[in-house]
């Protein structure tokens, strides 16, 4: 008897840690006008550093739209658009994205902003590559075999490394300093910073780490290859099912326009310096 | 008429003939002893009358009507009560295990207390009634398990060889206990042993099983003291021991 | 060490300060993980009871099933709901990729096994002369599973405990179905990791807090169930 009631009083308290859960829910979204859902891919890099959590909420509250922002590598988020499992992409892999618009897997591609990208390393530069530009960087690093940390895990930021290497004519794949993490920008990071290993990243995500990895810096910046180009577009309705089209034509030219003034000042605060550049057509 | 009745039944695991009984009856009012030696089939026997357990081959019959292990009503079901030869009690207070079967057929609670202060009593366990079942002794546990048996007043009771864990003074004493019970209550009853001191004790009818068959059956003391052939050489073995 | 003192401090100032997002996320975690072991529960004793009591043919595959489901790495389960819950799947339509729904799923397959493999076990270790027994005292088949059910809580509590466990330590497949999105499909779990890949360590540690305070507090609700003092 003793114990049936505890069990019951156990269970009473599940349900009604459930109901209060969903009744918040519901009373929010309320029944009448239900916020229509949309699913954003997008790069580690844009939510690591805390841009879309500024964007997203004004957007949703413009537009009484739900955005699902799925934070993943930028190869990923574009063969989500490629499946049409998402309805707008913010990626910056200008290549791949091309081949994208000529399939017609997405439209209405627009450039956003760029950051750059930066080459981090430990602080004694075994290789010796500060100040250069990031070809001779490239080339001292594959010569002397020092550590080089790679994402390796299709993004844009590895895209990016991989054609920096294609221009050397270098392969270091299958290299013994060459380690390939398959993991997100702040974990790589943090891999080349246990390891002093030289790192291609973008600056946000690096600034927002820099903190935690004393003994490493900033050894190669500046060059015009380095440019991070950030593009928005709409995964082609006609080409796939439930695809949220005007949600996602309208998240393009948020991003082109309102977006574009808060873009040029985030990250002033935290850092002193912007994150992000404004980079429309 | 019979209570219970067996026709042609026959039990068989792994193509083994455990149980050959042609014929077998229990009257109302009897208490009648079932006798053999270890693996004699008793226990088997003793699943098969009181449905818990269905033939291979032939009928169990309740009141004259063929009955099966899994179609028994509940009301039926509730006339028999068994008590193992293993004391399985629950993991919970005496009181509660001997209250047992009367909380499964929704008695009363006031009567369900006196009851189990009735029964408590007279087994001489009331001071255990707090403590918890699975931490009793042999003889108390064996004490908690007739008391449960006997709380719900059946129309027949099964006890399959209830003293065979206890020493000697307490089987004594609990034996003394139950066969007043036994004469108060009336109630018909199979009670299986291997012991025939126990049987001599507290049975008025006698059937003999050795290797699955029922070898002899009759008036207790007539089937002790005049054997037949194939009865005489488990039994014999006893009279020469105790001079019964 | 300094790390997990500024950690520890973080958490209370989170907790004390009533950060919104940590309570909603706290909530979505306790939400998403009851529901998930809720269902599993419901489902799964009573196929583990059935398992457990019965023999039937096909008996030991579903038990190698079962045994196989309980080891089952938590992103398999997560990458074939995704699969089935894309667009272009065959659950598409029902819009469920990057819900909590979606995570309960992935849960409700993890921990399942867990609970039907545990509780059948313990059916199975019953005593055959047991069962007997509890027949034999006049049990309608209600009664009789009520009986063994008690008897059996001990293992039972166990399997809802472990199953609890599993599920929110989680974070594979939570990450791959929920997404990880802000205010909606974001758990402890997936929020220790998106904040230790932006290097807030602090903040990891403050979640990791708040996490094990939850794990802790649920298993010690469940544990002084089951091992309430027996009455000597
Ligand atoms: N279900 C069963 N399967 C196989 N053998 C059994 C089964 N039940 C009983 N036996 C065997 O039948 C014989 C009689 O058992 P039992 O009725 O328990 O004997 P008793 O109670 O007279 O000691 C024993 O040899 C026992 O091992
Ligand atoms: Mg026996």
């Amino acid at each position: 008897m003793k114990i049936n009631r505890k069990i019951f009083a156990l269970m009473t308290l599940f349900i009604l840690i459930m109901t209060a859960c969903s009744n918040e829910n519901e009373s929010v979204e309320g029944p009448t006008n239900e916020p229509q859902d949309m699913i954003l891919a997008t790069t580690t890099s844009t939510q690591d550093s805390g841009l879309l959590d500024v964007l997203i909420p004004i957007f949703e509250e413009k537009y009484n739209i739900n955005v699902k922002t799925i934070a993943v590598g930028t190869g990923q988020a574009l063969a989500m658009g490629e499946r049409g499992e998402a309805d707008a992409l913010l990626t910056h892999a200008p290549t791949a994205e091309e081949k994208l618009v000529a399939s017609e897997d997405v439209i209405n591609r627009k450039r956003v902003m760029y950051n750059d990208f930066i080459i981090v390393g430990p602080e004694r530069d075994p290789a010796e590559i500060q100040g250069m530009d990031v070809a001779a960087a490239f080339q001292q690093i594959f010569e002397t075999g020092a550590i080089f940390v790679s994402r390796g895990d299709d993004s844009g930021t590895h895209k990016m490394e991989w054609s920096l290497w294609e221009k050397a004519s270098l392969d270091p794949s299958g290299e013994e300093w060459y380690l390939e993490t398959g993991q997100g920008m702040g974990s790589t990071l943090q891999l080349s910073g246990e390891r002093e290993g030289y790192v291609l990243t973008d600056r946000a995500t690096y600034l927002s780490h820099a903190g935690n990895m004393e003994h490493m810096e900033i050894l190669v910046e500046g060059d015009d290859e380095l440019l991070n180009i950030y593009h928005v577009m709409q995964v082609n309705d006609r080409k796939y099912e439930r695809i949220n089209r005007e949600a996602a034509n309208l998240f393009v030219e948020f991003m082109v326009e309102e977006a574009q003034e808060i873009i040029k000042e985030f990250g002033m605060e935290e850092y002193g310096q912007p994150l992000f550049f404004q980079y429309t057509e | 008429m019979n209570i219970l009745q067996m026709e042609q039944v026959k039990f068989v695991a792994n193509k083994e003939v455990l149980l050959d009984i042609p014929y077998f009856s229990l009257g109302k009012g009897d208490i009648l002893g079932l006798i053999g030696p270890n693996g004699a089939g008793k226990t088997t026997f003793l699943k098969l009358l009181s449905f818990l357990q269905a033939p291979t081959e032939g009928d169990v019959l309740y009141k004259g009507e063929v009955k099966h292990a899994d179609t028994l009503s509940i009301e039926e079901r509730r006339q028999l009560a068994v008590a193992m030869q293993q004391s399985l009690l629950f993991d919970m207070n005496v009181s509660n295990n001997v209250a047992i079967g009367l909380k499964l057929r929704k008695e009363n609670r006031k009567v369900m207390k006196e009851k189990v202060d009735y029964w408590l009593e007279k087994f001489h366990i009331s001071h255990l009634a707090k403590k918890n079942g699975v931490s009793l002794s042999g003889g108390e546990a064996q004490r908690v398990n007739l008391a449960r048996a006997l709380i719900l007043e059946p129309e027949v009771l099964f006890l399959d060889e209830p003293f065979a864990a206890l020493d000697f003074p307490t089987k004594i004493q609990l034996m003394e206990d139950l066969k007043d019970i036994l004469k108060d209550t009336n109630i018909t009853t199979l009670f299986v042993s291997h012991d025939l001191i126990e049987i001599n004790n507290i049975t008025k009818k006698l059937a003999v099983i050795i290797e699955g068959q029922l070898k002899q059956m009759g008036n207790t003391k007539d089937v002790i003291h005049h054997p037949n052939e194939q009865a005489a050489p488990f039994l014999g073995k006893w009279k020469e021991l105790y001079t019964i | 060490m300094g790390l997990i003192y500024e950690g520890f401090l973080k958490a209370i100032e989170m907790l004390l300060s009533g950060d919104r997002e940590i309570y909603e996320i706290t909530l979505t975690t306790l939400r998403v993980c009851l529901s998930a072991i809720l269902v599993s529960t419901i489902i799964g004793i009573p196929l583990g009871v059935l398992i457990g009591l019965h023999s039937f043919p096909g008996k030991k595959i579903i038990l190698i099933f079962v045994n196989i489901g309980m080891g089952l790495p938590p992103v398999v389960a997560g990458l074939y709901i995704t699969m089935l819950l894309w667009r272009s799947g065959p659950l598409g339509h029902l819009g469920l990729l990057y819900t909590t729904h979606a995570i309960i799923m992935a849960q409700i397959v993890v921990s399942l096994p867990i609970i039907i493999g545990l509780t059948s076990a313990a059916f199975q270790q019953i005593d055959s002369k047991m069962l007997m027994q509890i027949k034999a005292l006049g049990a309608t088949k209600l009664q009789r599973l009520v009986i063994l059910l008690k008897e059996t809580k001990l293992a039972i509590l166990a399997a809802i405990i472990a199953g609890l466990g599993r599920v929110l330590a989680e974070v594979g497949a939570a990450m791959m179905v929920g997404g990880n999105i802000r205010g909606d499909t974001r758990i402890l779990t997936t929020s220790m990791v998106m904040e230790v890949s932006k290097g807030n360590f602090d903040v990891a540690i403050a979640l990791s807090f708040i996490l094990m305070t939850l794990a802790f507090i649920i298993t010690f609700l469940l544990t002084s169930l089951q091992q309430r003092k027996r009455r000597v």
